[in-house]
């Protein structure tokens, strides 16, 4: 990699300068569905508090934040990384996610039988979650970078944000609103950190 | 505590939260809560309680003992700070709550009662779920579209209001044996909706009824008791089509097709056409159009666009007695009426008696009113036989005329004579319509228009209820000859001979 993070030159490949295009659209194209989901994910944002009741929703709101089991916020630090390894970072978040979105939504189908529209943008939350992991970790693999580290099992982590809500209606209201503010972060996190790596000038 | 009569989850309610998860989350390393080292738990978790009823909550904090205390602590209920005179601190570390007189719950999700630190920090949670049990759902109506499936709809009992999410669920079974089935395909027709797609049984009465729970409890719906030939119902007739009758401007001609679903069924289907002027909302409808799919609508507005809609009943099928249930309208179809050619009225009054009778205008009207309704007739080899009873003095001046001298006897009506030998004048006459009537012609809908318009120059209607009187029963010839207008009323029965009333409104009597 070139000393400027996030670039695409390699000048050791020959072939590389047929590549780069075809990189750079995947990025590109990736950065727009980053940028799409950002705004969808702020959406569910808005609907999960909305039927949540007050004082979700309300300015100053400032529940626990409990930590979800095999996810967390995106660390401070996390700019300042190099782009590779904040794409990894990002990837795994986005594979964390679906199934405690799955979660999520299994619970809210018993709170709000009556918001559809909740329950399917939770649904597709999950789905979209997976589709930009796996375009994120496609421009990591075009990148020559892998997506190495451990990573807890989703199905483990899953198991423990449903145990946590067995605790009781309100915990689970809590983590719902914690799995969907996680998600909108490491969706504008993504969006973000595919726009470094961005070409100046139109595609 | 909770009152009322106890759903499940009401008694689930009332355990104390399990410590497991709280564990669970300890082990996973989790940063504490924003009020730094200390949780809570509030008892009850999640109660369920009737709308009226009261609360006894506590907070009890745990953590770092030295800091832990109940002073400070505050609550809030769905974000709202709670009256301090609410709660009591019970000991070091406990606070607790009445409420009395609960309403019902903002949200379906629960009230959020919520234990606060002194610095405003959520320590704990509980959702509160108060409200009413259901009541009975009553007003349950089903039918089965093409005999192949069957839709119920119901209204909920208390119009709905539990404040509490009530599950409905529509069961059924055949009435003398089989067990029970579950409707599975809610809100196809509205809230309170289910669809049973398939596998239903004809010739034998099902049992169908609702029952409602919620966390307070349930109740059931009366049990209807129907058999799917009854209830059912079609697609509305497709190929609608409106179109003008020539140039006839009050007349559209409409025509559709029976269901084709149900074209292997014996049945007989009856309809119903509505119609509107565009810019109206004001439906007309035409009842009991029975087993033909297409009529005549008449006594519409020249110049005018109408939407038109037909819908289909398609009783007895299989000989069931009960009558069937009316389709959805059809998709609105639109035509125009043509636009009136004929002048606007202003002449044609007799010629005032006393001399020769005047003849051009009256008898430009009436040739153009008798070449009027040999156009419009329902009969379209009609031919007119003209029944002159009172032409005395056109017998005199045309030989051909009249076969009988003066006035006719009483009990003879007279010879008819063509259309082609009208005499001039101003006459009343009967008019007897007679020929072969096409039964194939289409008819006209049923009270859909039937009283021709008034012809250029001629004033309207008759008076109201006034009655018809024989001329010859009061009046001379020379007192029939008089000016004014004519309206001419027609009746028409299919297949049979047609009259003509002419009437006279300046001699305000009318002629028949």
């Amino acid at each position: 990699m070139s000393r400027r993070e996030g670039s695409l030159e390699d000048p050791q490949a020959d072939s590389t300068i047929s590549l780069l295009p075809h990189l750079e659209a995947k990025i590109r194209q990736t950065h727009s569905l980053a940028r799409l989901l950002t705004k969808y994910a702020e959406q569910l944002l808005q609907e999960y508090v909305q039927h949540q009741g007050d004082p979700f929703g309300l300015p100053g709101f400032s529940p626990p934040r409990l930590p979800v089991a095999g996810l967390s916020a995106p660390a401070p630090g996390h700019a300042g990384l190099p782009a590779p390894e904040r794409l990894r970072l990002d990837a795994a978040a986005l594979t964390a996610l679906p199934p405690l979105l799955e979660v999520v939504r299994r619970h809210q189908a018993e709170l709000n039988p009556r918001a559809p529209r909740l329950l399917r943008r939770l649904e597709d939350a999950a789905r979209q979650a997976r589709a930009l992991g796996a375009a994120v970790e496609a421009v990591l693999a075009a990148l020559g970078t892998e997506t190495r580290g451990p990573r807890p099992e989703p199905a483990a982590a899953a198991a423990a944000a449903a145990a946590a809500t067995g605790a009781g209606v309100f915990p689970a209201k809590v983590l719902g609103l914690r799995v969907c503010g996680l998600y909108r972060e490491w969706v504008s996190r993504t969006e973000g950190d595919l726009g470094q790596l961005v070409p100046s000038g139109p595609a | 505590m909770p009152a009322g009569r106890p759903g499940p989850a009401a008694q689930s309610a009332r355990r104390p939260p399990p410590l497991l998860p709280l564990l669970l989350l300890c082990v996973l390393g989790a940063p504490r809560a924003g009020s730094g080292a200390h949780t809570a738990v509030i008892s009850p978790q999640d109660p369920t309680l009737l709308i009226g009823s009261s609360l006894q909550a506590t907070c009890s904090v745990h953590g770092d003992p030295s800091g832990a205390t109940a002073e400070g602590l505050y609550w809030t209920l769905n974000g709202r700070r709670l009256a301090p005179e609410l709660s009591r601190v019970l000991n070091a570390s406990t606070l607790a709550l009445a409420l009395a007189n609960l309403n019902g719950s903002r949200q379906q999700s629960g009230d959020n009662l919520v234990c606060h630190a002194r610095d405003g920090s959520i320590l704990a949670g509980s959702c509160l779920y108060v409200g009413l049990p259901p009541e009975k759902p009553f007003n349950i109506s089903c039918w089965s579209k093409n005999m192949k499936d069957l839709t119920c709809r119901w209204t909920p009992g208390a119009h709905g209001e539990t404040f509490l999410h009530t599950n409905y669920s529509l069961k059924y079974k055949l009435r003398w044996y089989g067990q029970d089935n579950t409707c599975e395909e809610y809100h196809t027709v509205g809230p309170h909706s289910c669809h049973i797609p398939k596998d239903l049984a004809l010739f034998t009465p099902y049992e169908i009824w609702v029952e409602a729970t919620n966390r307070l409890g349930s109740a059931r719906s009366d049990v209807l008791t129907l058999d799917i030939l009854d209830v059912v119902t079609t697609d509305p007739p497709p190929d609608v089509h409106v179109s003008r009758v020539g140039g006839l401007e009050d007349q559209l001609s409409v025509r559709w097709v029976s269901p084709p679903a149900l074209k292997d069924f014996l049945f007989q289907a009856k309809y119903q056409i509505r119609y509107r002027v565009e810019d109206s909302v004001d439906w007309k409808v035409v009842d009991d159009v029975s087993n033909q799919t297409s009529c005549r609508l008449a006594g519409l507005k020249p110049g005018t666009v109408y939407f038109v809609q037909v819908r289909c009943n398609p009783f007895g099928i299989y000989g069931s007695k009960k009558a069937g249930i009316w389709s959805e309208w059809s998709h609105p179809t639109a035509a125009s009426t043509p636009r009136s050619e004929r002048p606007g009225p202003g002449g044609g009054a007799c010629e005032p008696r006393g001399g020769e009778p005047s003849s051009g205008p009256v008898r430009r009207e009436l040739k153009q009113f008798l070449g009027w309704l040999k156009k419009h007739a329902y009969c379209s080899n009609l031919s007119f036989r003209l029944y002159d009873q009172w032409r005395a003095w056109m017998q005199k001046s045309h030989k051909t005329r009249n076969q009988d001298e003066g006035i006719l006897p009483s009990g003879r009506r007279g010879t008819t004579r063509e259309f082609q030998t009208l005499s001039p004048g101003c006459e009343i006459s009967r008019f007897i319509l007679t020929g072969g009537c096409d039964p194939k012609h289409q008819p006209y809908c049923p009270g859909a228009g039937g009283v021709i318009p008034a012809i250029p120059g001629l004033v309207g209607p008759p008076p109201q209820g006034h009655p018809l009187q024989h001329p010859q029963d009061t009046e001379t010839v020379e007192q029939l000859q008089t000016k004014g207008s004519l309206l001419w009323e027609v009746q028409q029965t299919p297949g049979q001979s047609a009259t003509w009333w002419s009437v006279t409104p300046a001699s305000g009597q009318s002629r028949g």
